[in-house]
């Protein structure tokens, strides 16, 4: 318990006393508030945007989607790397924290931004509802929106998960960014080219880990009542209907991702020199 | 009980046997309670990459150590806790204050707040403390790590070039901070180039080469070791050359002075019987006691000639 608190406070102190950190929250939380802003103007423009709790939890948690995801992995990396080569995570072992611990406090410090980012998200979009004309429901949250904080904030550990694996395999914060940048076209091209060899094989593309990552993010595998009217209108326009693999599937596909990354990192950090 | 005890202590680098580098060869050596303790070698002799298995940071692929007696990794996590050790150049955050950063290093070891007012008083930086780590001076940032080392007033203190890039009064502020904590009774390894000073410091010494110990005991057994004699003539060329076929001698090196000669034995009269019968008679033989300096030029002679070989 002792530990813990030691990694609390020091990653703490660390993380607080860097720009770096507070021009990423200060930015992340700007585009949530211009996000929350732009709702509220257009409930009280116009009476037919209903923005108001529990329908507007979709809208609400968006900010947790995708460039959240980047943003904190981004962000460990920032905050991590460093540590290698400033060569101060070096010195923290040779104070008295085993690389172990070391690394604890790094997952401590993913745990703890998720939490923040996803407090950050919370605390704007629900302030802006106040601030909404829109009349809401009975219940102010529903179990699916429920279901879709938990994906998002899976979502944002996987991110961080790799990020903390691009750090502490390549120690430096500009190459493991580029990684990072790169590995999302490569995906993307490979998916590309992949779905130009038919059906069966764009199924496999659906448990790529950005794509899994991107329904596991996505309201319309969430909400049923939602996709099914999106299929319904697609219907009309002669679409073929959007589909997504069971959320049972996304959640364990994106844990076990998160798990690897978080492994090899665990591993990288207890085999290699500092 | 050896505060630090290492039994063929090794490191290599890379798996392929081809491409691999043995930094640390079956080293061994003991550092007794009270010690102050000289590492020295050449660069890339593989004395960081030994402290730095000892601290922790470094996975060593051969051998074993001991640290206040413990030797498993549970025992050793807690045996550290008793070190303080900087190595190197002084690493802490750049954007923090000096303060902070000693904060970390306290946070870690368990210590409290009035002990990081003590040791940047200790090492002349309360004044500074508030101010960015990267504003530091490189004398300043040593003295940080002093401080840090210090933070939990440990029994064995680690310093690996504390006087790297110091310039003299920096260079004499450091050896005050040692001789201070040498007198409160603090076991020290200090790894170092200054020989000079190391002579001055240090009760033992072990002198590493290539990744292997070439010489290690107190100074005096390092020192008498390396039995010399200070031979003149007249034509010291002939002196010179005479003396390169002399079996009694081990090395020769010319000195403004005269000619300086590793014995093999300390036998200066077999060496002055051959050199008469060669034809040469000395006008002066005498017993020369070769400085740690001289003796570690001599153990390390292979190292220094290559590189002066490259830059010629």
């Amino acid at each position: 318990m002792k530990i813990l608190n030691v990694l609390v406070r020091i990653e703490t102190l660390k993380t607080v006393k860097r720009r770096a950190f507070w021009v990423a929250v200060g930015v992340f939380a700007a585009i949530n508030t211009s996000v929350a802003v732009d709702n509220v103007r257009t409930a009280r423009r116009f009476p037919d945007f209903s923005h108001a709790l529990p329908e507007s939890w979709p809208r609400v948690l968006s900010g947790l989607t995708s460039p959240a995801g980047f943003f904190i992995a981004v962000l460990i990396i920032l905050l991590v790397a460093p540590e290698f080569s400033w060569r101060t995570g070096r010195q923290n072992v040779i104070d008295g924290l085993s690389k172990e611990r070391l690394y604890a406090g790094k997952v401590m410090l993913l745990a703890g931004l998720v939490a923040l980012f996803v407090a950050t998200v919370l605390l704007i979009g629900i302030g802006g509802i106040l601030f909404s004309p829109s009349e809401g429901g009975p219940e102010i949250i529903r179990s699916t929106d429920f279901s879709y904080l938990a994906g998002l904030t899976l979502n944002l550990l996987f991110f961080g998960s790799a990020g903390l694996m691009l750090a502490t395999l390549i120690r430096s914060a500009g190459p493991a960014m580029g990684v990072l940048f790169l590995y999302f076209l490569v995906e993307g091209a490979i998916v590309g080219l992949i779905e130009r060899a038919g059906e069966t094989a764009t199924r496999i593309t659906e448990y790529f880990p950005v794509n899994i990552s991107d329904d596991l993010g996505d309201d319309l595998a969430l909400y049923p009542e939602v996709l099914a009217s999106v299929n319904a209108d697609r219907a009309e326009r002669g679409l073929a209907p959007l589909e997504f693999l069971d959320v049972e599937v996304l959640v364990a596909a994106v844990l076990a991702y998160s798990t690897i990354f978080l492994l090899i990192s665990f591993l990288s950090m207890r085999r290699r020199d500092l | 009980m050896p505060i630090i005890e290492t039994r063929e202590l090794t490191k290599r680098y890379g798996t392929r046997p081809e491409k691999s580098v043995l930094a640390v060869d079956r080293v061994s050596f003991a550092v007794e309670e009270g010690q102050v303790f000289g590492f020295l070698g050449p660069n890339g002799s593989g004395k960081t990459t030994t402290i730095g298995m000892l601290v922790g940071i470094i996975n060593p692929t051969g051998g074993s150590f001991r640290l206040f007696g413990a030797s498993d990794a549970k025992g050793l996590l807690a045996a550290r806790s008793r070190v303080g050790a900087t190595l190197e150049t002084p690493n802490f955050y750049p954007y923090m204050r000096g303060r902070d950063n000693l904060r970390v290093a306290a946070a870690i070891k368990g210590v409290g707040r009035s002990r990081i007012e003590e040791c940047l008083e200790l090492v002349g930086l309360a004044d500074r403390a508030r101010h960015r780590f990267s504003t530091y001076s490189l004398g300043m940032k040593q003295r940080l790590a002093l401080a840090a080392t210090m933070l939990s007033d440990p029994e064995l203190i680690i310093l690996d070039e504390p006087a790297n890039g110091l310039d003299p009064q920096g260079m004499r502020e450091i050896r005050e901070i040692i001789r201070i904590l040498a007198g409160r009774g603090k076991t020290i390894f200090l790894s170092s180039h200054l020989l000079w000073e190391v002579e001055r410091t240090c009760t033992h010494v072990a002198i590493v080469r290539r990744g292997r110990i070439v010489a290690q005991g107190t100074v005096d057994e390092v020192v008498s070791e390396g039995t010399s004699a200070l031979l003149r003539a007249e034509d010291e060329d002939a002196l010179a050359a005479a003396l390169e076929d002399c079996p009694e001698v081990t090395s020769v090196r010319r000195t403004d002075d005269g000619i300086i000669v590793g014995l093999r034995g300390g036998d200066l009269a077999g060496v002055n019987g051959y050199l008469v019968g060669k034809g040469i008679h000395l006008s002066y033989l005498a017993p020369h006691r070769q400085s740690l300096e001289e003796v570690f030029i001599d153990l390390t002679r292979g190292d220094f000639e290559s590189m002066t070989e490259i830059a010629s």
